[in-house]
């Protein structure tokens, strides 16, 4: 597939964007500000509902 | 019997539903006595009587299959196939002079956090009831059509 | 039979199996319930285990690049990790291993969260006695884990929506957008679903009825979107990328192929029977006071909400979260449209979420809506004057004159979608919502592959909500459209025709006509699987009076193995015992 996507913000919903246009075959550019990904989630010990580990 | 025994519970449970379920068990944290061992097949259709019987000549002193309740196979009707040879194994069982209460069939779906649960406890106890089987019930277990078919092995 | 005799090749050849276990902390949802050392450091004395460890969080990037790396460093030939469910950890784990050079069915997970450290709490010792006995089991299959290649299908490149309602329009419009043919089901003679009751929507003000003349047409007139309306779905066969589906429309039945599934059968709103006087007249649901609204037709000086009938109950525990805005909504109009009305809403709690709740709540509030909260222990009385309500903030009861009486009821999974779920094999929740494969990680997703869900087929939900979801669960049914083809595990049945006596007994068990009979060059009846049809759930490996079937991943030599080694006697016995190594490390 042709063309190219930008994601800005590297947090739980931006990598799952990427993830999907990826797996679709799409360039994906993923950009985030701080030096890893994850967001606010890569923060968080356990996630509800099911409290297990997080991203 | 003895205050402190522990059984030894095999439990094969199907990978879409039973295993789901006790998947959600753990997610909601609800506890269960730990005697129980899973072993994961696609579909309880593909768990044979001589895998049952083979549980008990290791040592199990009770084997529980749990799959998806009658019409929600993942398979169309696995879970038919397998009631089919539970009640074949019971018979055998009967036969080979083992207990038929060491072996149960249950249907869990992958929303039944608690009847998972609640499913375990009680076949533990039942189990811990009935005590640990005997040696000498291993070994008539060994004389099953499942051993017999081991012995056969034409596959080895 | 002695144990000994059981012996099998792969466990003859244990010198060259290596072996490497990985014990997940998972953080203190493994460690704090039980002693993840002494499962490693047992793990590391059991027959083939060159390498095992403990380590943080085997999916974190750091703990999948150790794995990867001890591969590598220490020549690993099978991997088992402990720590959660196959179900949702088993791929990353697998595609890890693959890129580290081994194949990826030479992995095995236990899972020690869910199934030990979760449940047993407040027994460490049992816990981790348990934990032992999964790994020792998982270590025993792996011994006789064998290489594959996954299986390419092909997608047949179309889709099916079930439901014309907004989220099942919605997610069309995306799959026709996209370009893929698609076609729309809809039970009812008319597409739009729950909005067809409805008057102004919550949060816009907008009338329903325009939101549906501009989505209707757009849906209808679309060159990728056939739609089939007054029709059932009667049956559902195949697997993703490959399924097909039986409609009736009046008395024509008509087969439909496609590559996916998206589901958007939306839900019921309660009928309140025997709750607080219902009668349809002088007490009635919000959807009968919007379609009196629309007509303009509500007589009533007086009027009193009354929040969660029928939810929140033994019976039906859910919140059904959209009814406090619809009811703040629809209040706030009512007393906008008329100043000389009175109206109350009499809740329990107030369910308030998105950027516009705040402002509706003030505005109902400055437009004179009462709002008072009843104790469930002592609900709201309807009788011939009114309501009576103990009021929590007064202390007391007071009797609010009505002339109509509004009931809030949750919206309730359909009756017949657990027939719906047996028809598409894919599982409902406690209350009949369908459940999705994993709530965070999968929330659009059926754990059967090929198969999406979005709107309030899964959970009530709002307009905005139900398009969400139907637009992610157009995505992710784009993305086996969009390649054409997918990958399909090889958990698939080998039949060893030397063996196989030709009975016929697997062809009839198969419900995937995936086995047929041949003759063989000796002249002999044998069977023979076609493994792309083959969906691997095992029945004819189980049934077959040879022995000559074998389903891959589920052996009956791996699950022999593994009964072995549930009890930690029989392995420590005389066929293991000299074989254990030094713990925790590299032998």
């Amino acid at each position: 597939m042709e063309g190219s996507v930008l994601v800005i913000g590297g947090g739980i919903a931006g990598i799952q964007a990427s993830l999907d246009l990826a797996d679709r075959g799409v360039r994906v550019f993923l950009v985030e500000k701080n030096p890893s990904i994850g967001g606010r989630m890569a923060q968080l010990a356990k996630t509800f509902p099911t409290n297990d580990c997080s991203i | 019997m003895r205050e402190d025994w522990e059984p030894d519970i095999i439990v094969f449970a199907c990978n879409w539903c039973s295993y789901a379920g006790a998947d959600s068990a753990g997610v909601s944290r609800l506890q269960y006595p730990p005697s129980v061992r899973l072993i994961r097949t696609m579909c309880s259709g593909r768990v044979s009587a001589s895998l049952i019987f083979e549980a008990f000549r290791q040592g199990a002193d009770g084997v529980l299959v749990t799959g998806c309740h009658i019409g929600d196979c993942h398979y169309v009707d696995g879970n038919e196939r397998c009631q089919e040879m539970m009640e074949m194994t019971i018979r055998l069982a009967r036969t080979a002079g083992i207990d038929e209460r060491r072996l149960g069939l249950e249907w869990i779906s992958a929303a039944e956090a608690g009847r998972f649960a609640a499913v375990m406890a009680e076949f533990v106890e039942r189990i811990r009831d009935l005590g640990p089987m005997s040696r000498e019930d291993r070994s008539v277990s060994s004389r099953t059509p499942g051993g017999v078919e081991e012995a056969g092995g034409a596959r080895r | 039979m002695g144990p000994g005799s059981l012996r099998s090749a792969a466990e003859a050849g244990a010198d060259q199996l290596r072996i490497g276990v990985f014990v997940c902390h998972c953080g203190t949802n493994i460690a704090g319930f039980l002693d993840v050392d002494a499962v490693a450091r047992e793990a590391g004395a059991s027959p083939g285990v060159v390498y095992s460890v403990t380590t943080m969080y085997a999916c974190s990037e750091s703990g999948l690049k150790e794995i990867s790396e001890s591969i590598r460093k220490h020549n690993l030939n099978r991997v088992v990790i402990a720590a959660c469910s196959p179900r949702t950890h088993e791929p990353l784990f697998r595609e890890v291993c693959g890129e580290a050079g081994l194949n990826p069915y030479l992995v095995e997970m236990a899972n020690i969260r869910n199934q030990c450290s979760w449940v047993h709490m407040d027994d460490k010792e049992r816990a981790t006695k348990k934990a032992a006995a999964l790994v020792r089991m998982a270590v025993a299959k792996a011994a006789r884990l064998g290489p594959r290649e996954p299986i390419e299908v092909d997608v047949d490149r179309r889709a099916v929506v079930i439901g014309g309602g907004i989220a099942g329009m919605n997610a069309a419009l995306d799959l026709g957008d996209a370009g893929f043919d698609t076609v729309l089901i809809e039970r009812e003679p008319d597409l739009g679903g729950r909005l067809r009751g409805l008057y102004r929507l919550y949060p816009s003000g907008r009338e329903a009825r325009e939101v549906l003349e501009e989505f209707i047409p757009r849906v209808i007139e679309h060159r990728h979107i056939e739609v089939l309306t007054a029709t059932e779905l009667t049956g559902v066969r195949g697997f993703i990328g490959n399924y097909v589906l039986t409609v009736r429309t009046g008395g024509d039945e008509r087969e439909l192929e496609a590559g996916v599934i998206v589901v958007a059968s939306g839900a019921d709103v309660l009928e309140p029977h025997g709750l607080f006087g219902y009668d349809g007249e002088r007490v009635i649901t919000q959807l009968e006071l919007a379609r009196r609204m629309s007509q303009g037709s509500v007589e009533a000086g007086t009027i009193v909400m009354i929040q969660c009938v029928g939810a929140r109950l033994p019976e039906r525990e859910y919140c059904s979260r959209v009814c406090c805005a619809n009811a703040i909504k629809n209040a706030s109009m009512l007393v906008e449209e008329d100043s000389g009305r009175s109206v109350y809403v009499l809740y329990r709690d107030i369910q308030g979420y998105g950027t516009e709740f705040e402002d509706w709540f003030a505005r109902a509030r400055e437009a004179g809506v009462v709002f008072a909260r009843y104790d469930p222990e002592r609900p709201p009385l309807v009788d011939s004057r009114g309501v009576r309500i103990y009021d929590l903030l007064l202390g007391e009861e007071v009797l609010l004159p009505a002339d109509l009486i509004v009931l809030s009821t949750p919206m309730v999974a359909r009756p017949d979608a657990r027939s719906l779920g047996q028809m598409l094999r894919v599982p409902v929740d406690k209350d009949g919502f369908f459940l999705e494969a994993h709530v965070k990680l999968r929330p659009v997703d059926f754990a059967t592959e090929g198969m999406f869900l979005c709107g309030a087929a899964r959970w009530p939900c709002r307009i905005s909500e139900a398009c969400a979801q139907a637009s992610a669960a157009a995505s992710r049914a784009l993305v086996p459209l969009v390649n054409g083809k997918v990958v399909v595990e090889p958990v698939v049945v080998d039949i060893d025709e030397a063996i196989c006596r030709g009975c016929g007994l697997c062809r009839d068990l198969c419900r995937y006509a995936a086995i047929e009979m041949v003759e063989n060059e000796r002249g002999l009846a044998v069977a023979r699987v076609n493994q792309v049809l083959c969906k691997g759930c095992g029945v004819c490996a189980a049934r077959c009076p040879s022995g000559a079937m074998t389903l891959f991943h589920f052996t009956d030599e791996q699950i022999r193995a593994m009964l072995r080694a549930a009890r930690p006697a029989l392995l420590a016995g005389a066929r293991h015992g000299d074989e254990g190594g030094s713990a925790g490390g590299v032998r």
